[in-house]
């Protein structure tokens, strides 16, 4: 609970940084904190963290999919604030300061998962985009108005 | 408006959503789709460094434009607004005058103002700190040290110094503030109050939008943002590390 509340607000000042407008900023905060729940929750069932981070992910795509469904925006606008807490930035840093300090072993490691989250939470999003896509086909008279 | 005033106006748009942080397939998207609803086929190839559209063939006149972008941030709320100017091209056309006038309105949006965004700086270096497992302490430490970076970023990115500089300085500014915070409280923890510190600077969405161009099959661009990423990453951590390789035999 007090994780989730860490997020919500951890998204919400994403959104704010990135621009995201004051009527839509509750919408980010929601989706990063059920993003990081399903994250955690995940973590903590199977142990892995890319398995967990892309969870997480399907879990932003879907709430950004809906949300934008909903208040009429594109989906990145609540699924970039959202994979905010998930991203790995943090491990890129880590890669960077092991190499600093002659850990190149331990800098490999985190190098590699670093990448492999950011493969994961990519291929999360895209899944739900792609699924959307085909359940919500535009029909075949607005395809001609182009 | 004639070809060359919309090839204008699509390179306007595109220029606006890559500045903003746009993926690859959606700015080449909104490129294609405004010259589309003028009745104009057009091409067109997007890196993150530039942008390069052209028009021509059969009866209409050959138009091609290049457009070279040197700064990109995270800007959601001009993406949203130049995706509902291109929707609303779709159900009616502008004229070259007014479409201009809309994309200078969208590019001059600031929606938060300074202050705002500072204390949000702030605010997500504390909650990403005690989502690492820090106390409130290293929080608040992390919290003061980011404001403070973010500040100054501000301020250096005025001068127009080149950028992985800036972040070099904020990454030696880092290490240092936070050597002093714990050499005056000394049962901190050094790396939670950097984490949280250096939140706000670290590459991760462009590591993640990199590999979503990469997976929509943009792979030049997906190459150019992991690239971006790692240099970002090494001015940070390179500023850090160099601070704190210095500072650890000082404390």
């Amino acid at each position: 609970m007090r994780e989730m509340l860490l997020a919500f607000i951890g998204s919400l000042c994403a959104g704010i940084l990135f621009n995201v407008k004051s009527k839509n900023l509750i919408w980010t905060g929601l989706s990063g904190a059920l993003g990081w729940v399903s994250y955690i929750l995940m973590n903590r069932a199977t142990g892995g963290v890319i398995v967990a981070t892309f969870i997480g992910a399907v879990a932003v795509g879907l709430f950004s999919e809906s949300a934008a469904r909903i208040v009429k925006s594109p989906a990145t606008v609540f699924s970039i604030p959202g994979i905010f807490p998930l991203v790995p930035g943090i491990g890129a840093y880590t890669t960077v300061q092991y190499i600093f300090e002659n850990r190149l072993s331990d800098a490999a490691r985190t190098a590699v998962e670093t990448i492999a989250s950011a493969a994961a939470i990519a291929f999360g999003i895209m899944i739900v985009y792609a699924v959307f896509r085909i359940l919500t086909r535009p029909g075949e008279k607005s395809k001609k108005r182009y | 408006m004639n070809t060359s005033e919309l090839m204008e106006v699509a390179l306007k748009a595109g220029e606006i959503l890559l500045c903003s942080g746009a993926e690859i397939y959606r700015v080449e998207d909104t490129i294609s789709r405004i010259c589309k609803n003028y009745g104009v086929d057009c091409e067109s190839f997007v890196l993150p460094t530039g942008i390069f559209i052209s028009t021509g063939g059969g009866k209409c006149e050959s138009v091609s434009l290049i457009k070279r972008i040197r700064e990109r941030s995270v800007d959601l709320h001009r993406i949203e607004r130049i995706n509902e100017f291109s929707r609303g091209l779709q159900k009616k056309t502008m004229s070259y005058e007014e479409a201009m006038k809309t994309l200078e309105d969208i590019q001059n949006t600031r929606q938060y103002n300074f202050i705002t965004r500072l204390v949000a700086a702030g605010i997500t270096a504390f909650v990403f700190t005690m989502l690492f497992k820090g106390n409130v302490k290293e929080a608040s430490a992390a919290l003061l040290i980011s404001t403070l970076i973010y500040l100054i970023n501000e301020k250096i990115s005025g001068i127009g110094l080149f950028r992985i500089f800036e972040l070099f300085v904020s990454g030696v500014i880092i290490g240092a503030l936070s050597l002093l915070t714990v050499r005056i409280i000394p049962d901190l923890s050094i790396y939670k109050i950097i984490i949280g510190s250096v939140m706000i600077l670290v590459p991760g969405v462009t590591i993640t939008n990199g590999m979503r161009d990469a997976l929509h099959g943009d792979i030049n661009s997906s190459m150019l943002r992991l690239g971006e990423a790692v240099f970002v990453a090494a001015a940070v951590g390179g500023g850090v590390g160099f601070m704190l390789s210095i500072g650890l035999l000082w404390v």
